[in-house]
């Protein structure tokens, strides 16, 4: 088998992906949860600002957000650098964060809305009850709206995850070793597009059916209060 | 300002609240004094549960004061949170939350506000589920307790704080008609200890046997404020008298 000589560029090109996929992750959630507060409020300056994010960033095709965040960084820091030292030739955010941050600004796009949905259905009688017990708005949002909105938020989130995934196969564009990268790099080599993509395709869904019984247990815990209803 | 004994606990002078256009409180007056308990009643749509959610701040006034345990409710947070934690609330729909068991239901505020560790939080939340008669429901999830045990749980959770008054939100009108009286037993119960108590109601029975002063609203003002007693036998105002005849007559 041909594949085997490649398995551990496949290895490493799978931790790539991980790497991007739990970075991009955490900003996605914090820039969903910015979203939807930010929507939800009455300020509307705020509600403005999450509505051209939502925007553009749903709007605009993904692989094209990725290279205009990553040449633009790049050129952008490469003008100032070359402002202090003219010698400076380029400079770039490393790709693996301009990968993820590129990709995180889409998920937490669409994440944005989906926790919006989200905390609307949450039951607004449970926030007084918490604010006429005395406890703080900001304790309120921890303790009582997020761990109803999540519940609520679970399976849209579920897709949002699999789509993040997936989008890290863009990150190759931009020269970073991941998954799609090393596929490439061992098909102009062995001449064997249908294998290497295939092993490519297989990883991705190993990790997306690990993703997807995840979410299900997930869903299952944050129902268990619902259990034997009457 | 100082509080003394004979100060009333909960002071309303000319209230106004607005929603938009809609005057749903008119120079609301009211005086109500520790110990005691306050019946209000209305057609729905008086100003009866505004009136009650103004004395917790989850309506903010527009014109007139609202003095609580002697302080001002104005646009000041801090006062806002210390006059909450003093007031218990107890609402129509139960508002239990949903995702907490019913112990953890009465834990939560005394942990997050009170700062009690979560051995005393169970300790204390313990001792008011057995107070409302459900110690052995504490483990359950609000979906699975039926209306009338939720409610209770919902008094425990507002005991937990310790208030010195409690504000009922027409806490038996989501409830099945056998479910009511294992919530009233325990409202009673609560009076006789002396708890200083506002209950929005139509349970006139309860208003006959435990209130000191019967109100009742209409179109956002107080129509007639007297003792059950006189209010009952010998109401003063038509609106009064008409309103009776509807709940009564049945």
């Amino acid at each position: 088998m041909i594949v085997v000589g490649w398995l551990d560029e496949f290895m490493w090109g799978s931790l790539v992906v991980l790497q991007i996929f739990f970075l991009a992750l955490i900003m996605a959630v914090t820039w969903g949860l910015l979203g939807a507060a930010a929507k939800l409020s009455s300020n509307r300056a705020a509600k403005l600002t999450a509505t051209v994010f939502t925007t553009i960033f749903r709007g605009t095709p993904e692989l094209l957000v990725l290279l205009i965040i990553y040449f633009g960084s790049a050129i952008t820091l490469t003008s100032i650098a070359q402002f202090f030292d003219p010698e400076v030739k380029f400079v770039d955010i490393p790709p693996l964060w301009a990968g993820s941050f590129a990709v995180s600004l889409i998920i937490g796009a669409y994440a944005t809305e989906t926790f919006r949905g989200a905390f609307q259905g949450v039951d607004p009688g449970t926030v007084e009850a918490a604010r006429s017990l005395g406890i703080s708005s900001t304790k309120t949002f921890f303790y009582v709206r997020l761990p109803q909105m999540w519940r609520l938020a679970l399976p849209g989130f579920g897709n949002h995850m699999l789509s993040l995934v997936k989008d890290t196969a863009l990150v190759s564009v931009i020269g970073l070793e991941e998954i799609l990268f090393t596929a490439d790099i061992a098909t102009s080599v062995t001449i064997q597009p249908f294998t290497m993509y295939m092993v490519a395709a297989l990883i991705y869904l190993g990790f997306t059916t690990v993703i997807m019984y995840g979410v299900r247990l997930m869903e299952k815990r944050a129902n268990r209060h619902l259990e034997g209803g009457r | 300002m100082a509080q003394t004994e004979q100060d009333p606990i909960i002071r309303l002078k000319n209230v106004d609240k607005f929603f938009g256009d809609f005057q749903a409180l008119k120079k609301v007056n009211l005086e109500v004094f520790k110990g005691q308990k306050v019946v209000v009643c209305g057609p729905s749509g008086s100003g009866k549960s505004t009136m009650i959610r103004c004395i917790n701040r989850l309506e903010s006034h527009d014109g007139g004061r609202i003095l609580v345990n002697g302080i001002e409710l104005n646009d000041s947070l801090r006062n806002i949170d210390a006059v909450r934690s003093e007031v218990g609330m107890v609402f129509q729909q139960f508002n239990l939350f949903p995702h907490l068991t019913a112990v953890g239901n009465l834990m939560l505020a005394p942990r997050l506000v009170r700062k009690k560790s979560k051995a005393e939080a169970r300790e204390i939340a313990m001792r008011y589920l057995e107070r409302v008669h459900i110690p052995e429901q504490a483990d359950k999830y609000p979906v699975q307790l039926s209306g009338g045990q939720q409610q209770r749980v919902a008094i425990a959770r507002a005991l937990c704080m310790n208030p010195e008054i409690m504000l009922f939100d027409e806490p038996t009108s989501a409830l099945d008609p056998e479910m009511i009286h294992e919530v009233l037993d325990v409202m009673v119960e609560l009076a006789n200890e002396g708890m200083t108590m506002i209950c929005v109601t139509h349970e006139m029975g309860f208003a006959r046997s435990v209130a000191d002063l019967t109100v009742f609203m209409d179109a956002g003002e107080i129509v007639e404020a007297k003792p059950p007693q006189e209010f009952f036998e010998n109401p003063e105002h038509e609106r009064t008298r008409l309103f009776l005849s509807q709940i009564l007559s049945h």
